[in-house]
């Protein structure tokens, strides 16, 4: 729990040069990076300690489904399965519309475990693909940040990334959604593009393109990616710094990229179709422009170049804005200009809140407010503004490359988090990278005045000799920003001592090199309240993430618990009822679920929204009074005779004589009535989930009814009348 | 014979009724075409006497509805009505359901009357309060019973809710609904020509490296800002349209700058977190890279006593500020034996 910390710990041993040290220094971060690894997957499971092992919400059980068939059946015919049981009476294609990462992560975890000699069962593989794959993110995280800033500020971020809130909302040991293995994708995509980016070695260029592959197979995000890292491409272009390491980061990744993901066949052909991917292309073309005009440049002499170059420009040019003339028209054919409603309302905030209802209504897609970030990523959103300066160490030298996608990505995530309150989960990572680099540089610049004051004089010596050796890596490195790509074999090298000079870099005397026999320590006693307080920063981030793990983010939604002055109440209502349909129902019977996993009433106002959609004569103000959702006595006559009212509310005032809604904290407003279509069939010890038996219909030939025999019910998932006096009526 | 010309002569001057009435009727709603002719958006600005012309004293059922807006210039800078919006809105359904019925559409007006000027009209139909839009259909007799109102949810989402009512309650359908183009073709016309002829100048800068995102200071700050507007939950503020402050309802001199409850949040309290969130990695920043140059070891000490003073004030009350807005009581889970 304390890796922050230890992490940061760390740090200084790395510093000497001696290579005894060095070693030690990296045994120590190996592990530390297994303990962030264990602590990742131990702060997920909460949810089975505090509940049980079970999978949680409904698409998490949809995947599961999934995964089930292709444990059973393998992968062929998991690509072609039809699935007429999803989406009833419609059913799915599943291999055309699901995002399969993943269901085949888990397959495959699955199938290598049994393949051991391990006989775990698909459900336990599927509750803790989750937290694995956590621990996965938070060493990919630690790959990121060493590549962008240095071993230190990798295990902070990584230790950060661990048991952020908000990562954690989506990767708790049961969560099996998309996102689970998604997040750990994109952090490794970005680590991939940065490290060819730094070695500009096609290697890491092909495993860049699969681990993108990788990425889109498993979740829709993947196009922030390919936003994203166009975007940096240009921004490199722009101000000047386009190198051969920066095309063989950017356009393997494209090519490579954009085949792989049209293989997935959620994707197709939107993969060169939407305009979500256009920004890609027309970068791809830019640097191709651009790399053509730097090799002309190359060969020619500077007069012929001049010549040259006015051709070149004005035929890229032209090519150009051929291009994005076809790109343009292609766009401007469909009526959302090729983006989808959600991407729209990330360009423009406003746009769902003011044409489409449906996105708008949907809680995740919400924008926050300050406490949701405070919340998600805590006191990360203090030290996020720190990291971003934090760069601003080379405040005469442009940005390097890593630390300006850094700097690019926290700015983007933190504006699309803005937007949308799900994406805080992209914003998360970005966060802590840009945390961890700031906190271990605050960490570098304390302990180092304090090394500094205790050692005194002795350590000048040692300073200056880091400042020569290191200046010399510099100059190294400058030259290598422009090399050619013959040159990389010497790259890596110079990589290398780079990277030792980062390290020196965190230490404040290196700093000296501008203005040299300046004493650079803060003063003694306000470096260790400093670091005092920020070691209570980090532990009340600890404090905070365990007790969101512990508290918030949870509970598994089919299991319900309510903590009133009479201890803890466990609704189990959901599992009762399924238990029930699966003793009392054909696998044959249709039953078809009315209502949604949470209180019917309140989810009211968007069945009646979506419905009127579709049927133009629900209209919502039938069921307002004065402008709200009623169900006492001041409710409107048409909410008082639908169907989902009665549904609900049928036989309720039996259970205390007065009908009184304790979720609303009032009386409910008809309370005796008769259902014509419907006959009860079962409901639970809390009346959460009520099942209907739909009658024959009236005024039919009697046999054919029977003949058909599909025992129709209905469920609903009624409000939480808690009460542990309420009598189940088949009792 | 004379029974015959009595009978004929009946017939006649039935006629002659039906005929007058029926054009008493004609030049009623040409007159409402003429007015609305006249006006910009083709809304009919009403006042006492033609209420009473086109309204009262018409039998009925009219040949038309009236859908009529109830507008006081005297409240348009009271933001929390909305009046100006809903006005433009209105204006909106109207020229659109003129234009998609090319004006020849004379079964729905629309009007609006104002309340200095016709206040007794505003009584006939017993309107106490804004925003206001009713509909009177051909039968209604009672300007106040009969009519229909618009209610809250059917400006929710401005003209197309406000069509939608229409189209509910009259059985005529609005069409399209055309907002005017967000700038017109000449503004669009101009923009392009300064966009070219800024093209070369830029791609020139670009060549030579002069541009601003050259300047890492410019987009490290550019970052920052960003991020402040981002935590400050300013999306928030600009979707929703939350004002910077509430007046008290209990004492109308004191202002609400905090709302308790996690789903909203007011302008000036999003900008306040914002700025302690930022302030202290800027700080955080300050020491690590500012303070280690400065030669002076009071002015660092000072400064350091200063740094740390805000910081740790900037996470407290951000942290009492979020208990107290959330209800959320964070515990760490303590060893029970510490108990």
């Amino acid at each position: 729990m304390a890796a922050p910390e230890t992490s940061t710990a760390a740090v200084p041993t790395l510093y000497t040069n001696n290579t005894l040290r060095n070693a030690f220094g990296g045994v120590l971060s190996f592990f530390i990076l297994l303990l962030i690894g264990v602590m990742a997957f131990s702060i997920r499971l909460f949810s089975v300690i505090k509940y049980e092992s079970v999978i949680h919400e409904f698409d998490p059980y949809f995947n599961y489904r999934v995964t089930q068939f292709l444990a059973k059946n393998g992968i062929y015919e998991f690509w072609n399965w039809f699935d007429d049981r999803t989406w009833y009476p419609l059913g799915r294609v599943i291999g055309g519309t699901v995002y399969p990462g993943l269901t085949l992560t888990a397959g495959t975890i699955w199938w290598l475990l049994n393949s051991l000699n391990i006989p775990l069962s698909v459900e336990t593989v599927c509750v803790f693909t989750a937290p694995i794959f956590s621990a996965f993110a938070s060493w990919a995280t630690y790959l990121l940040t060493k590549e962008v800033k240095g071993t230190g500020a990798g295990l902070t971020a990584a230790a950060l990334l661990a048991m952020v809130p908000s990562y954690i909302s989506r990767s708790v040991a049961g969560s099996y959604d998309n996102e689970a293995v998604a997040i750990f994708a994109l952090i490794f995509t970005f680590y991939l593009y940065i490290k060819t980016l730094n070695t500009g070695s096609l290697f890491y260029a092909t495993l860049n393109s699969i681990a993108y592959f990788y990425m889109v197979c498993s979740w829709g995000g993947y196009t922030f990616i390919i936003n994203l890292i166009p975007m940096h491409v240009l921004l490199c272009i722009v101000t000047g710094r386009f190198s051969s390491r920066l095309y063989i980061a950017y356009a393997p990744l494209v090519v490579l990229g954009t085949l792989l993901a049209a293989l997935v066949p959620v994707v197709g052909f939107n993969a060169v179709m939407t305009s979500e991917h256009f920004a890609s292309f027309l970068v791809f073309i830019i640097i191709h422009v651009v790399a053509f005009v730097y090799y002309i440049k190359g060969i020619l002499s500077p007069k012929m170049f001049k010549v040259a170059v006015t051709l070149v420009v004005s035929v890229g040019l032209a090519v150009c804005c051929a291009v994005i003339a076809v790109l343009i028209a292609l766009v401007a054919s469909s009526p959302t200009k090729g983006w989808s409603g959600r991407s729209l309302s990330l360009l423009d905030p406003t746009y769902a809140s003011k044409y489409i209802p449906i996105i708008a209504s949907v809680s995740e897609h919400q924008p926050p407010t300050w406490p949701s970030y405070f919340m998600d990523i805590n006191v990360l959103a203090f030290l996020v503004p720190a990291g971003i300066i934090v760069r601003l160490k080379a405040c005469f030298l442009p940005l390097s490359d890593a630390s300006s996608f850094v700097v690019l990505y926290i700015a983007t995530s933190v504006y699309f988090s803005g937007v949308m309150v799900r994406l805080m989960l992209v914003l998360a990572p970005a966060a802590c990278i840009t945390s961890g680099i700031a906190l271990s540089q605050a960490f570098d610049v304390f302990t180092g005045s304090i090394k500094f004051q205790l050692t005194g004089a002795s350590s000048n010596t040692e300073v200056d000799a880091a400042e020569t050796s290191s200046s010399t890596a510099e100059s190294q490195t400058d030259a290598v920003k422009t090399q050619k790509p013959e040159e990389t074999a010497k790259n890596r090298p110079s990589r290398k001592s780079k990277k030792k000079e980062r390290e020196h870099g965190e230490k404040p005397s290196t700093k000296a090199k501008a203005e040299k026999k300046r004493l650079l320590a803060l003063p003694l006693e306000s470096s260790v309240i400093s670091l005092l307080l920020l070691v209570l920063l980090g532990a009340f981030y600890v404090v905070h993430c365990v007790w969101a793990a512990a508290e918030a983010y949870s509970a598994p939604s089919i299991v319900l618990t309510s903590r009133s002055h009479d201890g803890l109440h466990v609704f189990d209502d959901f599992r009762e009822a399924y238990a029930w349909l699966s003793h009392n129902t054909d696998v044959d019977d249709k039953v078809s679920l009315v209502g949604y996993p949470s209180d019917d009433i309140n989810k009211f106002l968007w069945m009646v929204r979506i419905g009127g959609g579709v049927f133009p004569h629900i209209k919502e103000p039938d069921y307002l009074r004065d402008g709200q959702y009623r169900i006492d006595s001041q409710a409107t006559p048409t909410m008082l005779n639908c169907l989902m009212y009665k549904l609900s509310y049928y036989r309720f005032v039996e259970t205390d004589g007065k009908g009184f809604d304790r979720v609303r904290q009032t009386e409910i407003g008809k309370k005796y009535f008769k259902l014509t279509h419907f006959e009860e069939a079962f409901t639970t010890h809390h009346w959460m989930v009520r099942i209907y038996k739909l009658k024959p219909p009236k005024n039919r030939i009697r046999g054919k009814t029977k003949k058909s025999k599909s025992k129709t019910s209905s469920t609903t998932s009624s409000p939480k009348r808690s009460g542990s006096k309420k009598k189940n009526p088949w009792q | 014979m004379a029974a015959h010309f009595f009978t004929l002569s009946i017939i006649t001057l039935s006629l002659f009724v039906v005929a007058s009435s029926g054009g008493l009727e004609s030049e009623l709603v040409a007159d409402l075409l003429t007015l609305q002719a006249e006006s910009k958006s083709g809304v009919i600005h009403l006042d006492d006497r033609t209420v009473s012309k086109f309204l009262t004293s018409p039998r009925t059922p009219r040949p038309y509805s009236f859908l009529i807006f109830f507008d006081a210039a005297n409240f348009h800078d009271k933001p929390e009505l909305r009046l100006r919006e809903l006005r433009r809105e209105f204006e909106i359904v109207a020229s659109s359901f003129i234009t998609n019925h090319n004006s020849s559409n004379t079964k729905l007006f629309f009007g609006d009357i104002e309340f200095r000027e016709s206040q007794s009209s505003f009584q006939l139909f017993g309107v106490n309060s804004l925003p206001h839009v009713r509909l009177v259909g051909p039968t209604a007799k009672s300007l106040k019973d009969d009519s229909d109102v618009m209610d809250q949810g059917d400006f929710s989402r401005l003209a197309e809710s406000m069509a939608e009512f229409v189209e509910s309650r009259t059985k005529l359908t609005v069409g399209p609904i055309r907002r005017p183009p967000a700038l017109s073709k000449m503004q669009l016309g101009l923009i392009t020509a300064l966009l070219l002829l800024c093209l070369p100048l830029v791609a020139k800068r670009i060549f030579a490296g002069e541009t601003l995102l050259h300047d890492p200071k410019i987009w490290l700050s550019g970052a920052v800002f960003l991020y402040f507007i981002s935590v400050s939950g300013a999306m928030h503020n600009i979707i929703r349209k939350m004002p910077m402050f509430l007046v008290d309802r209990n004492d109308p001199n004191k202002l609400v700058f905090f709302y308790q409850g996690s789903g909203m949040q007011l302008g000036a309290e999003g900008f306040a977190v914002g700025f302690l969130y930022t302030v202290v990695g800027l700080l955080l920043a300050f020491v690590t890279h500012v303070l280690v140059y400065v030669k002076d070891a009071t002015a660092k000490r000072l400064a350091m006593l200063f740094t740390l003073l805000v910081s740790f004030w900037a996470v407290k009350k951000v942290i009492l500020l979020d208990n107290w807005k959330t209800g959320y009581g964070i515990h760490g889970f303590w060893p029970s034996s510490w108990n």
